[in-house]
Formats: C-alpha cells, structure tokens, sequence
C-alpha cells in the first residue's frame, strides 16, 4: 500500500472528482432522452456550442475560396461572355418560339382544372459542418427546430434525395446521408402506379453508391432508369429522386436483382440544401387496430 | 501553466477537428484530437491523459454519425496504454514519437472500428484504406504539431532543444605525448 501524504491526496482529489463528475454524466447522457424527439441531449447541446464556431469559420472558407475562384474565372470570363452572348441569340429565339406553346398549354391546363399537388415546404439550409469521424459522412446544417424543423425530416439537393434529419437542436441540425448502411427506404424504378419494380435502398461501404435490393429477378429493368421514393417507409414522401441505375446483377425467377444506383444528389460536393418541412402520416399502432374483443352474453 | 496550455491545445485540436472537414475533405484524415491526447500521454501524467481522451473522444461523438461514446473509449484506452509505456520508456526524443503516435493513430482506429462491428454499425469506407490514410494524415500532421508544442511550452524549451535529436556521448581522447610524460 503507497502511503501518500495529505498534500498529494488534495492534489489529486479534484481529479477524483472529476472523474466521477465525468463517469455520471456519461450514463447520465447514455440515459438521458429527450421526451418529445427521443434524442441524444448531449447533441443537442454540443450542436448548439459548435454552431458558433463552425458558422463563421465556413463564412470565411467559402468566403476565401470563393474570392480566389473569381480571381481564376477572369481569365476565361471574356472567351465564355462571346459565347454566352451567342447563347442568348438563340435561346431569344426559342423562347419566341415556345410561347405560343406555352399559351397553349396554360390554356388546356385552365380546361382540365389543374391543380399543384405538391405542398412540401422546402426550407433552404447550408452545410455548416461534415462528420468529424471520418467514418462516418454526416452532415451539420444551419437550420434547427427554431426554424421549424423536426427529426426524421427528409433533405434534398440538387432534385435529389440526400437523407435525413437525425438531431435537431435550436440552431442547427444533423443530417444522415442516404449512403449510410442500415438507412433503408422503400424505392421504386420508375414511375409510382405505372412500376411494379419495388424494392428496398440501402447504403453500401463505398461512398457514392446505393445498393437497391428485394426487386423481383422476373421484372425487367434497365441501367440509366430512374429510382424514387415510395413513402412507405414513413419517413420519405412519395415521388422524390434518388438517383440513377448504374450498374445490374441480373437476379432469376427465384433471386432478386442486385441493382446499383448512383445518387442524384452531389454527395460530396453539397453546399446548400432543402429541408422538406414534411410529416408522415400518423400510423396507428398495431394494438390500436385490432378490435378488443367481445365476450358474447349468454 | 503547462496544465492551461495543454488543456486549450486540446480545446482547439476539437475546434479544428468539428470545422476542417467542411473547408477541405483531407483534413478528415488527421485526428487532431488524438495528436494530443498521445502528446499529454507522453508526459507521463495518465490521469491527465486519460480525461483529455475521454473529453476530447466525447466531444468529436456528439457531432458524429457514429456511436456516442466510441471515440471516447477508444481515446481513453489508447491515452492509458501510451501513458504507461511513457512510464516505462523512455521518449522524451521526436523520432521515439513518431512511431508512437503512428501506433496509437492505428489502434484507435482499430478500436472505433471494432465497436461499430461488434454493435452492429458498418462504418462507410474499407477499415485497411482509410486507416492507412488515417495513419499517413495524423502521423505528419502529429510530428509537425510535437515540434511546435515543444517549442510552445518555453519552460522546456532548452531541454526539449537538447533531447529533440540527442548527440552521441564522446569519449575523452587521452593524449599520448601526455602520457608519455
């Protein structure tokens, strides 16, 4: 047994504390939820902190890099304005072109009483952070729940799907890529109602590439198609882009086809993004659908 | 003073780990965090060691898609083992260091990584490619970061100066004409 003196022993009190101090906050934050979102407290306060660093310095880089890229872009600005200015000439005349059939097209639109059914909000936010794990590619956006937005909410960019909404703290959110493995949404190739191609996307190791699986050997697809969402995982709403097929493992009557899909969305060159300012339907529990039932009196 | 310095080297190490990513992508590859983790390890005071990993691993998790808790028990369990070897080795000199920092840089990414796995999480890219590049990134960038640290804390300046690439010891040369006499 090392016996130590009083004043060691006050030296390394504070420590012992601290240690403890450290021990019950990381149960504490291991426990701890937040009632409404079910989230990590913990993030939700060191999003907050880092928001007032990771702000600025991205204002500065992008104000830095942007200045040096417009010094570059001289050079070439006077052979791209003749150009340009070619491109105008011809786009004038194809816009006089069009309106006529654009008229016409207001106008069978009024006949059949068309209506925009697309009421997503979109909520305009910029990439503020990216994971510090280089593991892992998430994503840290300026927008938090003052803003409106809620966990779970789907992100797009560039008319495609770039994931979702993980953590919400009043100034910024988390963001998860649809490359992520484990994040699995309900896809279709195709046009939903006139496609049977149903399957499951998930993400795959390799950063820029989705993998689409369950998709029937017997049904026919093609490289270059289109992939969607089909909102049946809750989460996403209908109709939104995922990406293009790249690559097909053909499947038989009995395997699945092993589809690739490149995501729309530029994954790893994404400066600004939406915030779809969408709620899923409520589901109603399992327990709640089932009638309780009913003794029959005698 | 060497406590306050350490502890705001750290405090910027997680600034510029939470914020470089987004100004250039190659940044992910140095862990600057763990640069100084190992640095405060190897001045043999383990207790400070250990918190610094736990602290600095916790506060990269919060922000993190990963694991809560991963990198802090990585951190914790790397800054342990390099702070008892410290105890028992010496490497107070920076060529002793890089391969030390090289070492604790791949077994804390073996440790993340093997948390993820063993909890059923699959980290995005292969372990052997991004490890290495991991190792390539943090082992320079670490190096460079030991010799302005030393040079940082001025109450070791002369002797960190002195021990940075120590002299051979030389023997004295007898003189034979003195012998002779």
């Amino acid at each position: 047994m090392v016996e130590r003196s009083q004043k060691e022993v006050w030296k390394l009190t504070p420590w012992l504390v601290l240690i403890l101090l450290l021990g019950n906050f990381i149960l504490m934050a291991f426990d701890a939820r937040e009632i409404t979102s079910g989230q990590r407290i913990i993030r939700v306060w060191t999003q907050t902190i880092a928001d007032f660093v990771q702000s600025p310095v991205t204002s500065i880089s992008s104000g830095v890099t942007r200045y040096f890229s417009s010094i570059a872009n001289l050079r070439s600005a006077q052979d791209e304005n003749t150009k340009l200015q070619e491109q105008v000439y011809q786009l004038q005349l194809q816009i006089e072109s069009t309106k006529g059939l654009s008229e016409e097209n207001q106008r069978l639109k009024a006949l059949l009483d068309f209506k925009d059914q697309s009421k997503l909000k979109v909520l305009p936010a910029r990439i503020i952070g990216r994971d510090p794990s280089v593991w892992f590619d998430s994503s840290i956006i300026d927008r938090g729940s003052l803003d409106g937005v809620k966990l779970n909410m789907p992100v797009v960019a560039n008319g495609g799907l770039v994931g979702r909404v993980t953590a919400v703290s009043p100034l910024t959110s988390q963001v998860d890529l649809v490359t992520r493995d484990k994040s699995g949404l309900g896809a279709v190739i195709g046009e939903i109602g006139s496609s049977t191609a149903l399957g499951v996307v998930t993400g795959t190791s390799k950063k820029d590439v989705l993998e689409m699986k369950y998709v029937s050997g017997s049904t026919e697809v093609e490289v270059g198609q289109a992939v969607f969402t089909t909102g049946q995982d809750g989460i996403y709403p209908p109709g939104i882009k995922i990406g293009d097929i790249v690559q097909i493992i053909s499947g038989s009557a009995t395997t699945p086809h092993q589809i690739f899909i490149q995501p729309a969305a530029k994954l790893g060159s994404m400066q600004e993004v939406g915030v779809l300012l969408y709620e899923p339907p409520p589901r109603i529990p399992f327990e709640q659908k089932l009638t309780p039932p009913t003794k029959e009196k005698k | 003073m060497e406590q306050v310095k350490l502890t705001a080297a750290l405090v910027i190490a997680v600034i510029l780990q939470w914020t470089l990513r987004n100004v250039a992508e190659p940044f992910a590859y140095i862990d600057f965090p763990l640069i100084i983790v190992v640095y405060a390890a190897l001045q043999r005071n383990s207790m400070r060691a250990i918190l610094f990993g736990t602290f600095s691993g916790l506060a990269v998790d919060a922000l993190s898609g990963g694991l809560l808790g991963a990198n802090g028990f990585s951190k914790t369990l790397v800054a342990y083992i390099v702070s008892e070897v410290a105890r028992r080795v010496y490497m107070d000199n920076l060529l002793l260091r890089i391969p030390v920092i090289a070492g604790a840089c791949f077994l804390d990414d073996a440790l993340y990584y093997g948390l993820h796995r063993i909890l059923g999480q699959e980290p995005s890219g292969q372990f052997l490619i991004v490890s290495s590049y991991t190792l390539i990134g943090t082992t320079i960038a670490g190096t460079f970061i030991y010799l302005f640290l030393d040079s940082f804390m001025t109450e070791k300046l002369a002797k960190g100066k002195r021990e940075m690439f120590p002299t051979r010891r030389t023997t004295r040369r007898r003189n034979p004409i003195r012998l002779g006499k």
